[in-house]
């Protein structure tokens, strides 16, 4: 599975190297971060890693493989 | 805050974080609308506030508490990460009330730590709540730490049945997992959520001005966009504007930038603070909870004290715990401060845990240290940690075994050294899996220079494997007690038909190995490790109870009682109960077995010991004491309940179900049954406690044979069994008899006499046997004063199945001679001071005064017949249905009447249905 989450705002680098299995692209007023997810927990997992530090995911989708 | 000496008597952080009102912030912006809205929701029975972090939703309840809002006391638990298991939970809800002294009533009981929790405790708290006389306010902050579905379904079964005075209040940064749509059609949640968390640009800025802020209306409006109201960020923007010098601009450079708002706050907070207390902040973002002294030790400087206290006053997101010198960093902000740690100086994470564990095992916070030992992926230390601190036994035993067992579980297979194979066999152990805690106590070699800590724990580790799995190669079962325990006792092993099997000497025997190496520990260490004593004792009872030496391992399991003392030991003095009730109920001591079984399950209860790691052994010594007082109703109920236990993993025990299905069997008349029953014990002559086993089997093999009259076949289960115990001379002479060769009987009794003092269930069957040689030899009065004995050793007891099964011959004795009318009227249960024994607790097991229990078996046909009779049918009725003539059915009900001691039919019927017959 591959996933695509879009959060509010760009991300300092110590931020963004907590999610080091995610690449990271960065848009006007958003961060794009995308990759692997392994399986349920791991996406639930992050989205918890996501509400630690505080960030807003605005849009979560699934790629096609 | 209640100052309660015995809760945190060193000022133990875990305690003050779960259960201490958290401090309201200095400068801290009460809102009043919110105030009133949580106020509103005290009324009902459920509040939830959620909210992402830094909303504001644990100041909110704080400071409604301070402003003394609410409608009666507030009982405060702060759910951490650690709680999520079902028994710490509510360990913690009720070490909530004690806490900030709102009583419950006693009996709720306290579970230990526990991986679940026994629901009669739920419904226990839940009712002793619905007695509560005022409101109380319980609020559960963090609750979605508790993200086990369990905890939630719990706490609807509590709010459901608490009643009125129960106000809940759950703050968490999701939903919580209850039916909140039930809870919403029903009007009975008041919702406080994010939006209504949020500030408005006039609240931003009277929280801007408790900051000693002043900006622009303008630079206000931009904030509260920018952060959505978000408490936490626009306290972080007060922070970083007051390190600047322009806070205008600061306001539009942050609402012009693009970053994220709690990232580039956070940066600009941390990046505003001196050297010093950034790296202080980013060393200690490992810990949950920073001392001082810890946080020097992590920084290798002495300002700790100096930069926490600083960093509190100037409200930055770091706060003390409840009244000792601990502090907390908002989770927010360590989570992003761990971050830095990890970009900054990603090697230094493992060194950093390494080093916090080093000051926590010099501050006896051994458990935590084991914990950053192993987040430090430090197996050996880990492991040598709990074994050179003698912790091995909290795995088995006490409240911190299931953290040390979360630990252990996720240490690597394979690693060298015998410290990490000794955690690891004492892990598989708590676990209840004896084999692997075998295979590994096999691989853990101490080389030359080990410790006496390091063989002590092997040496006990190994003792309680034995128990479990039997004594293996290298080891042999305890040596006789007498050379054991000092002389106090001799074997059971007397008489000719009574040859014991001699366990082989020579080889270590690990009892006198623990104890031989505990003088060899630092007196004070093992002061502090009562459980190690207890675990000792326990495993040799267990050990000689497979060894057939039961009396002495009654002895050692009272000296286990006697030893476990503490929390520590509430699991091995609940097992200790359990196996020292149980062994008590196989010797006839019906008394001790009883109270000692109620305690067991009542220590269960109390100290939620987890449903998963109880023992069946309480219920099957009630079961057993239910039988031999001749209450099969209750001792069928109680067997039932034994078999909704985990089973017990050793043979002696299953056993011990089998023989008590086998006679519940055999007293319903279902000797087939009865005998199948037995079938199911894996009886293995070389397994553990082979030969102890098979001769209980075959006892009660023999038990069904004679009461189907077969004493050839009876004869032949005996012969089966390895030479054994006096239980297997009297039930040998018992079946010679019945096969008409009373000489022999009379000469395997004779082999008794001269022996030791045997117990009382072997006793009175042996006494009752002499007594019916007796009588069958034509003295009527020596064997009247025998069966008068053997109604002395019973009657304490209430030991009556030996003298149910013993025959008719009994009774036409006891009828004959008139010295025995106050024996038969004890038997028969029909004088008033027939029933009555001191029994204690509920008196479950107990039997009404004046109920029948001296009963002879019925024929097929006389049930037949009874069972007709209980329906109320006339004999002419009976006779149709059963194709028989009348006065067969006549014949039939006069000998039940006479089999039952009773005259009339409906008296017939109850004193059948009473004994389990119908």
């Amino acid at each position: 599975m591959r996933y695509e989450f879009r959060i509010s705002g760009h991300l300092s680098s110590a931020v963004a190297g907590a999610f080091p299995e995610l690449d990271e692209v960065t848009v006007p007023e958003e961060t794009v971060l995308y990759g692997p997810v392994t399986d349920e927990a791991h996406l639930y997992g992050l989205l918890v890693r996501f509400q630690d530090l505080g960030l807003h995911v605005v849009e979560l989708r699934r790629l096609p493989d | 805050m209640a100052e309660d000496a015995q809760l945190h008597p060193s000022g133990d952080p875990l305690l003050a974080a779960k259960f201490a009102v958290p401090a309201v912030p200095p400068a801290f912006v009460a809102r009043q609308r919110l105030l009133d809205r949580l106020t509103e929701g005290a009324q009902g029975p459920l509040t939830v506030i959620t909210g992402p972090a830094g909303a504001g939703k644990t100041s909110l309840a704080a400071s409604w508490r301070e402003a003394d809002l609410a409608p009666g006391p507030v009982v405060w638990l702060t759910v951490e990460s650690d709680d999520n298991a079902p028994g710490v939970f509510w360990a913690y809800v009720l070490g909530a009330f004690r806490y900030h002294r709102v009583p419950l009533p006693d009996g709720v009981g306290s579970p230990s730590s526990a991986d679940n929790v026994d629901h009669s405790l739920i419904v226990r708290l839940a009712s002793a709540l619905a007695q509560l006389p005022e409101p109380v306010v319980l609020v559960l902050d963090g609750l979605e730490h508790a993200g086990v579905h369990g905890i939630a379904a719990e706490l609807d079964f509590v709010l459901a049945h608490a009643g009125p005075s129960l106000r809940l209040v759950l703050i968490g940064r999701v939903d919580p997992a209850l039916p909140l749509h039930r809870y919403r059609a029903e009007a009975r949640v008041c919702e406080i959520r994010r939006s209504e968390l949020a500030f408005t640009p006039q609240e931003a800025a009277q929280l801007l001005r408790c900051h000693g802020l002043t900006p622009s209306q303008e630079s206000v409006g931009a904030l509260t966009d920018r952060t959505q109201g978000w408490a936490a960020g626009l306290r972080l923007c007060a922070l970083a504007m007051q390190r600047t010098d322009d806070a205008e601009h600061f306001a539009q450079s942050f609402a012009a930038s693009q970053n994220a708002v709690a990232d580039y706050l956070t940066a600009e907070v941390l990046a505003a603070q001196p050297a010093a207390t950034q790296d202080l902040l980013i060393r200690t973002s490992i810990l949950s909870h920073v001392h001082p002294g810890l946080a020097d030790a992590l920084t290798g400087r002495d300002d700790g004290e100096r930069i926490l206290g600083r960093l509190v006053r100037d409200n930055a997101f770091v706060e003390p715990i409840g009244d000792t010198s601990w502090y907390r960093c908002h989770p927010l902000f360590s989570e992003v401060l761990r971050a830095h740690l990890r970009s900054r100086s990603p090697a230094l994470g493992a060194p950093l845990h390494r080093e916090a564990a080093r000051w926590l095992d010099g501050h006896d916070r051994l458990t935590d240290a084991i914990e950053h030992a192993a987040a430090a992926d430090d197996w050996p230390y880990a492991a040598g940690l709990l074994v050179d601190r003698l912790a091995a036994g909290r795995l088995l035993t006490g409240p911190d075994s299931h953290r040390l067992e979360r630990v252990f579980r996720s240490m690597p297979d394979g690693l060298p050294g015998a410290a990490p194979a000794l955690a690891a066999a004492a892990c598989a152990m708590a676990r209840g899996d004896a084999t692997a805690g075998r295979k590994h106590l096999a691989g853990a070699r101490p080389n030359g220079d080990a410790t006496a800590e390091c063989l002590l724990t092997r040496a006990v580790l190994r003792l309680l494997t034995d128990a479990d799995t039997g004594p293996g190669p290298g080891t042999t079962a305890p040596t006789a007690p007498a050379s054991a325990s000092g002389g106090d006792r001799g074997g059971d092993d007397c008489g000719p038909a009574t040859e014991a099997p001699v366990p082989s000497r020579g080889t270590p025997d690990p009892d006198r190995e623990v104890r031989a190496l505990m003088e060899r520990v630092d007196r004070e260490r093992l002061d502090r490790h009562p459980e190690i004593e207890a675990l000792r004792l326990y495993g040799r009872g267990r050990a000689l109870l497979a060894a057939g030496h039961r009396p002495e391992a009654r002895e050692a399991f009272a000296a286990a009682l006697a030893a476990a003392t503490d929390e520590q030991t509430w699991t091995v003095r609940y097992h200790s109960l359990g196996a020292l009730a149980l062994a008590e109920a196989v010797d006839g001591l019906l008394r001790e077995a009883e109270a000692h079984a109620l305690d067991g399950i009542k220590a269960a209860e109390e100290h939620g010991i987890p449903v998963d790691r109880r023992t069946p052994r309480c219920h099957l010594a009630l079961a057993s004491v239910s039988a031999d007082r001749g209450d099969l109703t209750s001792a069928a109920r109680h067997l039932a309940t034994a078999r909704s236990h985990p089973p017990a993993r050793d043979v002696p025990a299953a056993a011990e179900a089998a023989v008590l299905r086998s006679r519940l069997e055999l007293a319903h008349g279902h000797a087939a049954a009865a005998l199948s029953a037995l079938d199911d014990v894996p009886v293995a002559a070389d397994g553990p406690a082979g030969a102890e086993v098979a001769g209980r089997i075959a006892v009660a093999r023999c038990s069904v044979h004679l009461g189907r009259g077969d004493p050839a076949a009876a004869l032949a289960a005996l012969g089966e069994a390895p030479p054994g115990g006096p239980a297997l001379a009297v039930a040998s002479a018992a079946a010679h008899l019945a096969a008409g060769d009373g000489a022999r009987a009379r000469r395997l009794l004779a082999g008794l006499t001269g022996g030791e003092p045997v117990a009382p269930a072997v006793r009175v069957r042996a006494e009752l046997l002499d007594a019916r040689l007796t009588a069958f030899e034509g003295d009527t009065g020596k064997a009247a004063s025998l069966v008068a004995g053997a109604v002395r050793t019973a009657r304490p007891h209430g030991l009556r199945a030996p003298f149910t099964e013993a025959g008719p011959w009994l009774r036409h004795l006891l009828a004959r001679v008139p010295g025995l009318a106050d024996a038969g009227a004890w038997l028969t249960g029909r004088s008033a001071g027939a029933g009555k024994r001191p029994v204690r607790g509920s008196g479950s097991g107990d039997t009404a005064t004046g109920s029948p229990l001296f009963v002879e078996q019925l024929s097929p046909r006389e049930r037949d017949v009874l069972r007709c009779a209980a329906q109320m049918m006339s004999t002419d009725e009976i006779a149709a249905e059963l194709f028989l003539s009348v006065n067969t059915v006549k014949t039939h009900l006069k000998s039940v009447y006479r089999k039952l001691s009773v005259s009339r039919r409906s008296e017939a019927v109850r004193r059948a249905r009473d004994a389990g017959m119908l």
